[in-house]
């Protein structure tokens, strides 16, 4: 039986190897030829060197995607962390274009209709950067579309906010506090966290839901205050990113000092943490295919 | 095994016999400079001669290996300039950094003395090194291949900072470290099969003639990968590959990858996602390591630490014994970091780039207490202990304290217990009376909900009263049974 294990393992390690020399276009397998030209629907996150979560997160967004407008678009990814990138280049062989590569391929591929559809939180640094590289190629298109972050519009608050608290609503007992962890930014988009907030109070969820950044305001020591505030005995630790990789794993759930675990702990907090990224909720994903939706009506 | 020191001292002494008979015999020198007696002469490790009248008082080192026996040497303050990526001691980020990428005229208008590199440092910038020499400055290039040449290295490196006595002291104090950790693993007699990964791409390890591959036969590992062949000649890396890894996954006990700026393995998240790989052994019973590169792989004095580490990770049990704690005798802070750090099998924290002295964790930077230097006794453990979240500190403005005597209180004791563990979630049980005296009273009453702690006869917790060493080993076991 162990060798059974070892050679399934051994050759979903070759098959594993093969697939992952494939370029970004995840619809060869449908044997689309080059003569079609079909439009490109370009879904650009950061990235993660964690294969299994990518594959729930950003692979799920874009599998949404693909399901949705796959009869009409070729559906294509690129990651904005070059440092990522390299690292799965050289770790897993595993190919992936940064923005100006994916413009470039679409380009030399003759593309003429083109939408782009960032997997971004919000609008920061990063989706500035995908949207000011995207338009230096505008005129290299004859339809051009970018979509927007998950975070724009009221409207898109009030969704995240009833899906935040309905993928909690177990956890959710009169004596637990919810605490979503965001990655935080420098950048004036920051703000949407604070704003986010305002939705949660809003919706009557305010005393129970809170939501914090690991790298700007609202801080670590916020969310503590927050929850001894609330009186609850409990916390839930979940992050509010779309992956779940190192700040998930180790600034949020990690067990050492300063992990958002061990500090609400050392507060005296019984705490459980959910290491799911948001791309793995059903109802998030539905949110970039609007989003999607919205970018090709925009064409 | 005992012998390792009287080998390698001998070894030492024959080759510095040597060393100094080719410089007495002048095969490179001028008559004048045969008869001229230098107070340093030896060859370096590019085979240069190098003749000094007196010990160096300014040197730059282009090595963090160099940097580091440095500062064991006690020759610190005879240093002007380190190693950009020289990481350790902490003391050493206060020095001016150089690196041979850059441009030699920063070097050169440092007015050093000696400026040290190595042999990898000459083949990669060789153009810099020659600028170097040009402008009369001494270059030393030193570099031990094999774990052997570690005293001669060191010799060397002591005669040209004039710390010949320290080294002696250091070495042996060095090879009874590693004495002491083989004559206990040597008696174990169900070794521990190890694998050690160098670099995640293609999942390469280390060859046998490698440090870590003398580490773990010192530390009483059986090396799975004993066979692996340098990826080229003399290079401590040798190629191995997953299928390897996964022939072998039932025979893996415990599953080291190191991690550094120069090689890197996977961690356990990014390891485990291999396919194949969660039918390892090790990762299967969560005996997975990540294992500083400075501390295994690079030829410094804490390299005793290194194969310590690789030992408490193969034989926990029996490294982390913590029998010379069970008495009366009240905890202090120092004894209490290293309880923690047996009892829960903390792996030696010790940071592998300097952003850990950038990052400040809630109020501690790495190696900044200011009553707790990184060459005192109790650094490791105090750090590691601190490190997890386990041990507390304070911070006095901009000041960071551990107070390594003050003594343990139950209070403390509590918030400790309390972090070790997930404590199922449960109703209040006990009435405490003086809870309000608690410094954390959910944490006091959790611990003594779960009887990890209990009340005295009038129903006190008596958050301020100290406790012996016993009694915090006795209250970790009860609290390690419920994870």
């Amino acid at each position: 039986m162990k060798k059974t294990i070892k050679l399934v393992a051994l050759l979903s390690l070759l098959i594993f190897g093969a697939t992952s020399c494939s370029t970004t276009n995840i619809d060869e397998a449908k044997g689309n030829t080059m003569e079609e030209v079909r439009p490109v629907i370009l879904v650009v996150s950061f990235g993660t060197s964690y294969n299994s979560t990518r594959d729930k997160t950003i692979g799920a967004i874009e599998r949404k995607i693909d399901e949705a407008y796959g009869d009409e678009y070729d559906v294509r990814r690129a990651f904005t962390s070059q440092f990522i990138i390299n690292k799965l280049a050289s770790r897993d062989n595993l190919i992936i274009d940064n923005v100006e590569e994916a413009l470039q391929r679409c380009i030399d591929d003759g593309v003429t209709t083109l939408v782009v559809q960032p997997t971004h939180v919000m609008a920061g640094s990063e989706d500035d950067d995908m949207v000011q590289t995207v338009k230096q190629y505008a005129d290299k298109f004859e339809h051009l579309s970018i979509g927007t972050p998950l975070l724009t519009t009221p409207q898109n608050y009030r969704d995240a906010v009833k899906i935040l608290t309905d993928v909690t609503h177990s956890y959710d007992d009169g004596d637990t506090s919810i605490v979503y962890m965001g990655h935080g930014t420098q950048h004036p988009g920051n703000i949407t966290y604070a704003n986010l907030q305002t939705y949660v109070d809003e919706a009557g969820f305010g005393d129970r839901y809170f939501i914090g950044t690991v790298e700007a305001t609202p801080t670590l020591e916020d969310m503590i205050n927050k929850a001894e505030e609330s009186g609850n005995d409990r916390v839930v630790l979940r992050p509010f990113m779309i992956v779940a990789g190192d700040h998930a794993n180790n600034d949020m759930a990690g067990d050492e000092a300063g992990s958002w675990k061990t500090e609400f702990k050392k507060a005296g907090f019984d705490v459980e943490c959910i290491i799911e990224g948001l791309g793995e909720i059903p109802a998030i994903q539905d949110m970039f295919v609007s989003k999607t939706s919205e970018a090709i009506a925009a064409l | 095994m005992k012998d390792i020191l009287k080998k390698m001292l001998l070894t030492a002494f024959i080759t510095a016999a040597v060393l100094t008979s080719i410089s007495a015999n002048g095969t490179n020198e001028s008559t004048e400079s045969i008869q001229k007696q230098y107070a340093i002469s030896f060859v370096d490790d590019e085979g240069n001669q190098i003749n000094l009248d007196e010990s160096c008082k300014r040197v730059i080192a282009l090595y963090s290996a160099h940097v580091e026996n440095i500062y064991f040497l006690g020759a610190g303050n005879q240093m002007i300039g380190g190693y950009t990526s020289a990481i350790y001691p902490p003391e050493a980020l206060e020095k001016a950094n150089y690196t041979y990428r850059g441009d030699a005229e920063s070097i050169i208008a440092a007015d050093p003395d000696c400026v040290l590199i190595r042999p990898f440092i000459t083949s990669k910038a060789p153009q810099f090194i020659e600028q170097i020499k040009m402008a009369g400055i001494p270059v030393v290039s030193l570099y031990p291949d094999t774990f052997e040449d570690f005293p001669i290295y060191i010799e060397k490196l002591a005669s040209l900072l004039g710390k010949e006595d320290q080294a002696e002291v250091l070495l042996k104090q060095f090879y009874e470290n590693l004495d002491e950790i083989h004559d206990v693993t040597s008696k174990i007699e169900d070794k521990q099969t190890v694998f050690f990964e160098s670099t995640d791409a293609n999942v390469r390890t280390v060859s046998p003639s490698s440090m870590p591959a003398k580490a773990i036969e010192i530390a009483g590992g059986i090396n799975i990968a004993s066979d692996a062949q340098p990826m080229v000649e003399g290079s401590s890396i040798a190629s191995y590959g997953v299928e390897n890894v996964i022939l072998n996954a039932d025979n893996i006990d415990v599953y080291i990858s190191q991690v550094g700026a120069m090689n890197a393995g996977g961690n356990i998240i990014t390891v485990s996602q291999r396919p194949g790989f969660d039918t390892i052994k090790a990762i299967k019973s969560g005996r997975f390591y990540n294992l500083s590169e400075k501390l295994i792989s690079s030829p410094t004095f804490r390299y005793y630490k290194g194969v310590r580490e690789i030992a408490r990770y193969l034989y926990p049990d029996v490294m982390d014994d913590v029998e010379s704690y069970m008495n009366s005798d009240l905890c202090d802070k120092a004894t209490f970091a290293d309880i923690i750090m047996k009892m829960n099998h903390l792996p030696l924290y010790s940071p592998t780039s300097s952003k850990y002295y950038t990052k400040t964790i809630l109020g501690h930077k790495y190696g900044f207490f200011e009553d707790v230097k990184w060459n005192d006794e109790d650094f490791d453990a105090i750090e590691s202990a601190v490190y997890s979240g386990l041990s507390p500190f304070t911070t006095v403005g901009e000041k960071e304290y551990y107070y390594p005597e003050e003594l343990v209180t139950r209070d403390m004791l509590a918030s400790t217990l309390y972090l070790m563990s997930d404590f199922e979630k449960m109703d209040r049980i006990h009435n405490i009376n003086d809870l309000g005296n608690c410094s954390v009273p959910r944490i006091v009453q959790k611990i003594v909900d779960h009887n990890i702690l209990t009340l005295d006869e009038d129903g006190n917790f008596n958050p301020k009263q100290i406790v012996t060493e016993q009694e915090v080993i006795d209250a970790m076991k009860l609290v390690l049974k419920t994870k």
